[in-house]
């Protein structure tokens, strides 16, 4: 089974650390102590940290903290970050105004 | 719906690459970018690139990108700027936004070339206004012509942190330090030289504990870090500075591969999460294609090369070209990109401890610790000879890709072979002019012109000077050494400048000839003008 | 072969995860298997939050009005964590006489089952909702309806059966229920076999082809479904909000950010690539719903859109049942792209029915044999 998987696997007590107030997603102002302790929660996965914290979730959508956010878990869960996978991408790249995401034309149309 | 043989999602060096090379053979090809100007990171390299000349090496970053966007041009590429593709969806669409609209675009191969993105590390007080990025800093700079402080500390000492050091000087700022937690430097030796010899400190195995400042940085806070990183109590020391520049590495921007469903793979060695793909630089996705630090973050100079093996591949994939030329010239490319890919540099030597050169000498560990030679430590590798009248002394000790100043001396005194990696050698047989050339074309500005028998008791030193404003023949001042300190009291006797040095002048000074292999920078005395 | 345990579940979305809840309070040994390497991966973090009586089919109502009452008020106390619950009503809007029409017969058979809900002038509405745009002509109002963050509660029943020792297995593709001596009791995986006394089986779509290996089916389809958040914004209103034409569905949630689900009307026909990738043409055509209801929000960003599949079941409405002709085995699934409103209603029904208690709502209506010809 992989690591991830068994969320019955001990991993030890949250114990608290001089740095947890750093923050570590700043779009959504989400602290390391969040996020371990988010991990002491059950929260295995990035994917699960997110949804469970909104890291990653603001404007950049992970551009910034998504690399730290691993580091943070996998040290946490005593993983290599290759088996963390990663969260997930979405459409769009970059925020889009609603006026301007539902002001679709043909190319060469004057926009 | 609007249909393109070949869509390309960025206008960097990777993208434009592949766009023209798809030109080429036929192909209708348009190029998105999110930027008001095409060429991706290239626009803000002013500085010379390395390789070969295949490679484009000597030629300053951005005036490549302008080569490229004329070849795109000349070629009938579309290249649409202010386009920031937002999504790339089923059967190879893709959605731009253009001004304030929505466009939908439909390619029967698309390239994916979006580059890399800049890491951060957290610290105390690292979202200060003041911490940024290196390669925003840049952007700042040769962009848009800000300087992003005035005293600056530079994290991270690969060769994005050493040549953003070097513009931030070029802009005038003073870069108070470079830090590394690293215990050596992670960039080309002659970079962090370049530095060095201005004055730079280099703080190896130290990392920065935290920003000070309650609205924005007002200084760092640095501590010694040992083997484990942990910090050694009672090494900490303050900074006063007003910025902070972060280049700990890029990560590919893979986004809109992801959202499209291609299978991905965590590899340290490319900076993170990739599209896999072939050697052709197809994804799992058929007609979807990477290319550039999307795939694997590197150089430009690899990521021209990997776009337009792209580009071609791109063209037999849509039937315009046969698979024996695809596999013809990929394999030409590709030999290319492996020279590139040689060296104590290359991805499998990365964390590797490397104590001697490929020839067998020893690799300076002061160089790697300090940014700069010792003075015995200089005189014993090729490029480095003693002989009377005027000759090239050339302080490059570390096996990179590079080779501009063999071809640039018109009287074959330099010689590299065609191992592109080797340490020239200064052929003490051949006759040196003086000329220069070869100071000019060095990317790293590792050749001085020595003459130790310059007059009576003086020798004449030339270096190779990018910095404004430009010293005046008669001017006097100082000569700094190579780690920056003052040596003695130095003249200019000569300074240089012609279109062929393209931007690197030759600053020509007298010092006493005992300064001869020391002095190898000019500092102006501003008492004395 | 891992031990025999006393309930096995299959499926680690919010229903699964409520009635491992509802089990371990009990004290009831529950291993709960999740195919994706998630915990709620599927339609449980894909929907649009609502916690709705409104609307709903009169066969579906006591489920919702049952929760609303008795389970949504306290759920973040009794979970130990915010999940977001708001009860400020409903309104569904409609522009045109026709949409009026459509609303008066959702309202009257809701309203019929004693549901308060009721139909409003736009005036009204506006009052509820001052901005609401002037096409807007009327609404049906339930003031006890509201919504929910599904990501939250689905991992707070999650964390909360974690804690009381259920143990949830991640990356574990069921491929089989097999029955031992006349009793479902193995399950399958690609890692191993689990032993179970009862069974659940709540994995949505992918009940069906589960179903399959003890000789059974569901009749229903997947179809994908996209829902798009925005940046966040300053609190402008707090009701949950549909149309009579379905253009669009949401709410702000309590981050701030707009959560607004839609469809293009291309849903049921949508290509499947294997991953529930977004269609091009739907983000665009949410936001030019919400804009003719909500034109303030114009110039409000779309930072996300993502796509999921819903089961929908023949006749619309989920199977909730026991399978006497397989004992042991008990199956939750079909919710129709309705089903976290009730979810934990459904988790309490289920955990009911795995222990043996009688369940406190009559489940007749939800049978896994109901399915018939239609002559």
């Amino acid at each position: 089974m992989h690591n991830v998987n068994n969320r019955s696997r001990d991993i030890g007590e949250f114990v608290p650390a001089e740095d947890d107030e750093l923050l570590i997603c700043r779009c959504e102002e989400i602290t390391k102590g969040e996020i371990r302790r988010a991990i002491h929660d059950g929260m295995f996965t990035l994917t699960e940290i997110r949804r469970y914290l909104r890291t990653g979730m603001g404007l950049c959508q992970g551009q910034t903290c998504g690399k730290l956010v691993k580091e943070i878990a996998a040290r946490e869960l005593g993983l290599v970050l290759s088996e963390l996978g990663n969260a997930s991408s979405r459409v769009p790249m970059r925020p889009i105004e609603m006026k301007v995401f539902g002001n679709e034309k043909e190319p060469g149309e004057n926009a | 719906m609007k249909r393109y043989d070949l869509i390309v999602v960025g206008a960097g060096p990777a993208g434009l690459s592949a766009a023209v090379e798809a030109a080429k053979y036929g192909l209708k090809v348009v190029v998105f970018d999110e930027n008001a100007n095409p060429g991706g990171q290239l626009f803000k390299q002013v500085h010379k690139f390395f390789g070969s000349k295949e490679h484009k090496a000597k030629i300053r970053g951005f005036r490549i990108g302008s080569q490229l966007l004329e070849e795109a041009n000349n070629l009938g590429v579309e290249v649409v700027l202010n386009a920031t593709v937002a999504g790339l969806f089923q059967d190879k669409e893709i959605t731009v936004r253009i001004k304030d609209s929505i466009q939908h675009y439909k390619g029967d191969a698309i390239l994916v070339a979006t580059g890399a993105a800049e890491n951060m590390v957290p610290f105390k007080g690292w979202t200060l206004p003041g911490v940024i990025g290196a390669g925003a800093a840049q952007t700042m700079m040769n962009l848009h012509g800000v300087v992003p402080g005035q005293k600056i500390l530079m994290l991270g000492s690969g060769n994005v942190g050493l040549v953003v050091s070097y513009q931030l000087l070029q802009a005038g700022c003073e870069v108070v330090a470079l830090v590394d937690a690293a215990p050596k430097i992670g960039g080309y030796g002659v970079h962090a030289a370049k530095l060095a010899r201005t004055g730079v400190p280099f703080y190896l195995s130290h990392t920065i504990i935290k920003a000070e400042g309650t609205d924005c940085v007002t200084g760092v806070t640095i501590a010694e870090v040992d083997k484990t990183w942990k910090t050694i109590p009672g090494t900490a020391k303050s900074l006063a500075v007003d910025t902070i520049c972060l280049a700990v590495g890029l990560s590919p921007m893979a986004q809109l591969l992801k959202m499209a469903g291609c299978i991905m793979e965590d590899n340290p060695k490319k900076g993170g999460q990739v599209p896999v793909c072939n050697a052709y630089g197809e994804t799992s996705l058929r007609g979807v294609f990477v290319a550039g630090d999307v795939s694997g973050v590197e150089e430009a100079s690899s990521a021209m090369i990997e776009g337009r093996i792209a580009g071609i591949a791109a063209a037999e994939y849509l039937g315009y070209i046969d698979k024996a030329v695809l596999t013809e010239v990929a394999e030409a490319l590709e030999s290319a990109l492996s020279s590139l890919r040689q060296g104590m540099f290359a991805v499998e030597n990365r964390g590797k401890n490397i104590e001697k050169t490929d020839e067998g000498y020893v690799v300076s560990q002061h160089l790697l610790k300090k940014g700069y030679f010792q003075d015995a430590e200089v005189e014993k590798y090729p490029g480095v000879t003693r002989q009377p009248g005027v000759h090239a002394v050339i302080e490059c000790s570390q096996n990179i890709p590079c080779n501009p100043c063999q071809d640039a001396c018109p009287r074959h005194c330099i010689k590299i072979g065609d191992k592109i990696t080797s340490l020239p050698v200064v052929d003490e047989t051949a006759n040196c002019s003086g000329c220069g050339m070869c100071v000019a074309a060095c990317s790293g500005q590792a050749i001085f012109l020595v003459n130790e028998g310059y007059e009576a008791g003086y020798a004449s030193i030339t270096i190779p000077y990018e910095f404004l404003p430009l010293p005046g023949e008669g001017d006097r001042g100082w000569a700094l050494d190579r780690g920056g300190s003052k040596v003695c009291a130095a003249e200019v006797v000569k300074v240089q400048t012609a279109p062929v040095f393209d931007h690197t002048s030759l600053l020509t000074i007298k010092v006493p000839v005992a300064m001869a292999m020391k002095a190898r920078f000019f500092k102006e005395d501003n008492c004395h003008a | 072969m891992h031990k025999c345990t006393e309930v096995i579940i299959i499926g680690g979305g919010i229903i699964g995860a409520a009635t491992a809840y509802y089990l371990a309070l009990q004290g009831i040994k529950v291993v709960v298997l999740e195919k994706s390497d998630n915990i709620g991966d599927g339609g449980s973090s894909r929907n649009g939050g609502g916690v709705r009586q409104s609307g709903r089919d009169p066969r579906e109502l006591p489920l919702a009005m049952y929760g609303v009452q008795n389970i949504w008020p306290t759920l973040s106390d009794e979970l130990g964590m915010d999940v977001e619950y708001v009860k400020e009503g409903n309104l569904r809007l409609g522009k045109t006489e026709q949409h009026l029409n459509i609303l008066r017969n959702l309202t009257k058979r809701c309203v019929d089952l004693g549901l308060d809900v009721r139909m409003i002038e736009a005036q009204e509405a506006r009052e509820i909702c001052p901005y609401l745009s002037d096409e807007v002509i009327g609404a049906s109002w339930c003031p006890t309806d509201g919504h929910a963050n599904p990501l939250l509660a689905t991992l707070a029943f999650y964390r909360k059966a974690r804690a009381l020792g259920t143990e949830f297995i991640t990356g574990e593709n069921v491929l089989e229920i097999k029955k031992i001596k006349g009793r479902a009791r193995q399950v399958i995986t690609a890692n191993g076999i689990y032993e179970g006394e009862t069974i659940i089986l709540a994995a949505g779509y992918d009940s069906r082809k589960i179903l399959g290996t003890v000789g059974l089916d569901v009749p229903m389809t997947k179809i994908s479904l996209e829902v798009l958040v925005t940046e966040a914004q300053p609190k402008m209103f707090g009701q949950m909000l549909g149309t009579a034409m379905a253009d669009f569905y949401g709410h702000q949630s309590k981050h701030g950010s707009f959560v607004f689900g839609g469809s293009s009307g291309f849903e049921d026909t949508n290509k499947n690539n294997g991953t529930p990738i977004t269609a091009s043409i739907t983000a665009p055509c949410i936001c030019r719903g919400i804009m003719k209801y909500f034109p303030l929000l114009k110039d409000v960003k779309i930072v996300r859109t993502w796509a999921g599949w819903a089961d929908i079941s023949a006749d619309k409405i989920p199977v909730i049942s026991p399978v006497e002709e397989v004992p042991g085995l008990i199956v939750a699934c079909g919710f129709t792209g309705h089903g976290f409103g009730i979810a934990p209603t459904v988790g309490l029904l289920v955990a009911q029915l795995a222990s043996g208690v009688k369940p406190v709502l009559d489940l007749a209506e939800f049978r896994y044999d109901r399915f018939k010809a239609k002559i």
